[in-house]
């Protein structure tokens, strides 16, 4: 008996040593997780504006910017945004079941969607993806599903700044230029909130006002949630607009800082997102080690009330045997 | 009114129902009154100078801003949305650090000269920044005791 105690005494420290280190851990990511928040909701009014912007600008008939181009779609470059390290609970599952989804579906997201009319249906049937990967978290993905990854960006730190954003953007808007790819999609989470973590595909180049969201959902076979997806197409008709010093110039000018604030936002929204998961799954662990310690406490407690009554009934046993 | 709004990747800035404002923007400066016609032209690093009006006494009062590229959006409906990489209220810009910064660019500059383009032209884009940034600071700073 005296064994039996023992190992559960060893078995209540080590959960205990565990615990805490999920304590600190739960303490550490919801420090981080309230400056990634604040960040990704700061810079959200500037996004919602450029995204706004760059409705206007996808409306155009005429396309004055190579990033407005829309072609049938033979490659497709897909961002899929995971995390470095691990311990955050379904974060980076989500996001790979997701992306896992867009390949799927490729055919889907490859087509174009103009107008509720006019769809660019891709070349041929036959469309390939690439993958660029941020976070150390998507080359697992890329290998599990024998994706081709031709990039990976795990350098980008727990506060992502602006310029770490650029390089991504810089290189996607290039291979778009030269026609490598005929559109570029990232796959991220969107943060709702500290409980509420959000998958979702979005559609970087070409800049369109279609929803790619939206599109998926119609489809239908995306299923689990009707959460409704704002995609007011601005009442106002961008050929009301006076542009200075030209249109294309402008444009020139513009669209490249709003991909990168596009993709800027993506990565703030993603980091928010996974230090809430990472809380919020390093909770409920010290939660499940709390318990763990009760339960085993009430185990020893019962074996050594087990050994001591043992003991007594050995003792009044011998004196009985004795008289 | 003017319902006017700066914002910059680190959230807004300032955000206000204004008289009329002036903007530095790549074909010259502009000022925008009410029922101005829709406009996007782009913003060059410079001075940014609001006008408003006092709630209770119609005083008019100017804030001054320094700020660095970005877009300036007019809509209908007396709306002026400006996306500014960095904005600063002039009163809290410290020109120290400013100066420092600027130094700094100027070192970066003579020691990358042959570094790869995007880094020259961040730097670049730096310097230019930081010296709008102490321009409008010591305007400011000198304006203030007449005041």
């Amino acid at each position: 008996m005296a064994l039996n105690t023992r190992a559960i005494k060893t078995r209540i420290k080590s959960v205990k040593n565990t615990k805490k280190i999920t304590k600190a851990m739960e303490m550490v990511s919801a420090a981080k997780m309230r400056r990634a928040v604040e960040s990704a909701l700061n810079t959200r009014t500037y996004s919602v504006l450029a995204q706004e912007l760059l409705e206007h600008f996808g409306q155009l008939e005429e396309k004055h910017s190579p990033y407005l181009h829309v072609e049938p779609v033979k490659k497709i470059l897909a961002i899929v945004v995971a995390s470095n390290r691990g311990l955050c609970g379904s974060f980076n599952s989500n996001v790979f079941k997701k992306a896992k989804y867009a390949i799927l579906n490729k055919q889907d997201i490859a087509t174009h969607h103009v107008n509720s009319k006019k769809n660019i249906i891709p070349h041929n049937n036959d469309v390939s993806i690439d993958m660029v990967g941020i976070g150390k978290k998507s080359v697992l993905f890329a290998k599990r599903e024998s994706q081709n990854l031709i990039a990976v960006y795990d350098t980008i730190s727990d506060r992502p700044r602006y310029e770490e954003a650029l390089p991504i953007a810089q290189f996607a808007m290039q291979e778009f230029k030269k026609n490598t790819y005929q559109k570029v999609v990232v796959v991220y989470t969107d943060y709702v909130s500290s409980l509420v973590q959000e998958p979702k595909i979005r559609q970087l180049l070409p800049i369109s006002s279609v929803d790619l969201e939206k599109i998926l959902r119609e489809i239908g076979a995306d299923t689990d949630q009707d959460k409704k997806v704002a995609d007011e197409v601005s009442s106002v008709p961008i050929d009301q607009f006076l542009f200075e010093p030209s249109l294309k110039q402008i444009m020139d000018t513009i669209l490249p800082r709003l991909i990168e604030t596009q993709l800027y936002q993506v990565i703030l929204e993603s980091a928010a997102s996974e230090h809430s998961a990472r809380m919020v799954a390093m909770k409920s662990a010290s939660d499940a080690a709390g318990d763990m310690i009760d339960d085993l406490t009430r185990t020893f407690n019962k074996a050594r009330q087990a050994a001591i009554t043992q003991e007594i009934a050995e003792i009044a046993g011998g004196a009985a045997a004795l008289e | 009114m003017i319902q006017f709004k700066i914002v910059t990747p680190e959230g807004i800035i300032y955000e206000d129902e204004i008289e009329k404002i002036t903007i530095p923007t790549g074909a010259g400066e502009i000022t925008v009154l009410p029922k101005h016609i829709p406009l996007i032209t782009t913003l060059v690093p410079g001075q940014l100078t609001i006008w408003k009006k006092n709630d209770d006494m119609n005083q008019e009062y100017k804030v001054v801003m320094a700020v660095s590229g970005g877009v300036v959006e007019v809509r209908p409906q007396n709306t002026v949305y400006i996306m500014a990489d960095t904005a600063e209220r002039a009163e809290q810009i410290d020109i120290d650090r400013a100066q420092i910064a600027h130094k700094r660019a100027l070192e970066l500059l003579k020691e990358q000269k042959d570094v790869v383009d995007v880094d020259f032209a961040y730097i670049q884009a730096k310097m230019e920044k930081e010296m709008t940034r102490m321009r409008v600071g010591k305007k400011y700073k000198k304006l203030k005791p007449m005041d």
